[in-house]
């Protein structure tokens, strides 16, 4: 069992979830305001990790 | 791109401002989508239940608390998960109404609560609006004694819409309510437009019976909504099982009977009750969604020939509107016809209107930012100007 991939997993679809708000808060244009370009860069630095994660567990 | 066999993925949502009149309040916060995930398998809220065995005692996840929470926030004594407000006028329709007895609706409102009179046995009376699409107290007054005069008794119950799904008109709730407890009918108060949308408080309404829809009023996944009722109340519409089998003599501990057992077992429960918490914050803002509403209805009114069949000024975001001496003439001759509008819109990057709609037609701008409700009310105008059609500005 791999809890830590399981955490991952879940914790990389929570942070895409995060980017589907972003997309839905900023329709039809998908400009982002600084804030939210901030947010974005943020949340993809943290998907990268997970997805790290995810390749050392399951892919050692 | 598919979810699954021939399943596209919807994202509506994602691509485009969504004014579809039913889905606005509905749309899941990022917090229910993630609740979505975690918990999309069947009886997935089961996990941790123990004695009593019943959906409104789990703690873990916290449902128990969230029930509680929910009869709080609502101001009501106690609260049930249901399936859908339809699920709620059933149930209560259920301990309520005998069979043949008189039962007292509004000409707003929804099928559903007709279906849930049918299904009990009981016989419609409609009381209508005045000119202005409003529900009166007087008006429930009137027709009560007409019901009484034409039956023989009272009726059972009252059922009424705070804001009704044709015109999103705010109707008085507390005066009808008055009304009809001076004569002992107990009052179910349509909360499907408003319980998640705006503050509502069951006592001031002077409800027996509060019901709100989690799909339209309170960002969870379908099917889901709450019932929410007074101690009295809650005594019958909840009251627990004592039906034993006679060979087996099984009994089934305190399942209520209404709720048939448990009723929302899994993501539908996680959803709205991921939700909450920002619902419970988003009500507060409400002003900000009623300015939105009249930005949007004075930029269509702005348009020569438009009117607005909804009371005005706003004073919820689900509006009616009549554009045919309008949008209309253009589709007259316009080559994509009456589709014209709807297909301008899409071109922008707003859906959610009937498709091929330039007559009468209902949206809903609940949830829009400051930006968004800009720009679908400059949208309107622009497309309006376009076509040739005055505007004043």
């Amino acid at each position: 069992m791999s809890k830590r991939a399981a955490d991952a997993v879940f914790q990389g679809l929570y942070l895409l979830t995060d980017i589907r708000g972003i997309l839905r808060e900023t329709v039809p244009h998908h400009r982002l305001s600084a804030e939210q370009r901030a947010e974005t860069e943020k949340i993809l630095g943290k998907l990268e990790k997970q997805i790290s994660i995810i390749r050392e567990e399951l892919l050692p | 791109m598919n979810c699954g066999n021939g399943i596209d993925t919807r994202q509506v949502d994602e691509l485009y401002i969504n004014l579809d009149p039913i889905q606005a309040g509905g749309r899941l916060t990022p917090d229910a989508m993630k609740a979505v995930l975690a918990y999309g398998d069947g009886y997935s809220v089961c996990d941790h239940c123990t004695k009593p065995f019943r959906l409104d005692c789990i703690s873990k996840p916290p449902l128990a608390q969230f029930h509680k929470d929910l009869a709080e926030f609502m101001h009501m004594d106690v609260a049930r998960l249901v399936p859908g407000a339809r699920r709620g006028f059933q149930a209560v329709a259920d301990v309520a109404i005998r069979p043949d007895d008189p039962v007292l609706l509004t000409v707003y409102s929804h099928y559903t609560e007709f279906l849930a009179v049918e299904q009990a046995g009981g016989r419609a009376f409609e009381v209508p609006a005045d000119d202005a699409g409003i529900i009166t107290a007087d008006a429930v007054a009137s027709r009560i004694e007409d019901v009484i005069r034409i039956t023989g008794r009272k009726p059972a119950i009252l059922f009424v819409e705070q804001v009704d799904y044709q015109y999103g008109n705010l109707h008085p709730v507390a005066g009808i309510s008055k009304v009809a407890h001076q004569y002992d009918i107990p009052v179910l108060c349509n909360g499907a437009y408003t319980v998640g949308i705006m503050e509502v408080d069951g006592k001031e309404l002077g409800a027996d019976f509060l019901v709100g829809s989690g799909h339209k009023s309170m960002a969870a996944p379908a099917p889901s909504g709450v019932l929410a009722t007074t101690g009295e109340w809650a005594e019958k519409v909840f009251k627990t099982t004592g039906i034993k089998g006679d060979i087996t003599g099984r009994t089934f501990g305190v399942k209520e009977i209404e709720m048939m057992g448990c009723t929302l077992m899994g993501v539908t429960s996680m959803g709205m009750m991921a939700s909450f918490p920002h619902v419970r914050e988003r009500v507060k803002r409400y002003g900000d969604e009623v300015k939105h509403s009249n930005l949007i209805v004075d930029a269509l009114l702005s348009i020569e020939g438009t009117k607005v069949l909804s009371e005005y000024p706003r004073r919820h975001t689900l509006t009616r509107m009549n554009t045919v001496n309008s949008f209309d003439t253009v589709a007259k001759t316009h080559k994509k016809k009456g589709y014209f509008l709807t297909s301008a819109l899409l071109e922008r990057g707003i859906t959610g209107i009937l498709a091929g709609s330039t007559k009468v037609w209902k949206y809903n701008s609940y949830g829009l930012t400051d930006d968004q409700a800009r720009y679908v009310a400059d949208s309107f105008v622009d497309i309006a100007k376009k076509e040739g059609l005055p505007c004043v500005s």
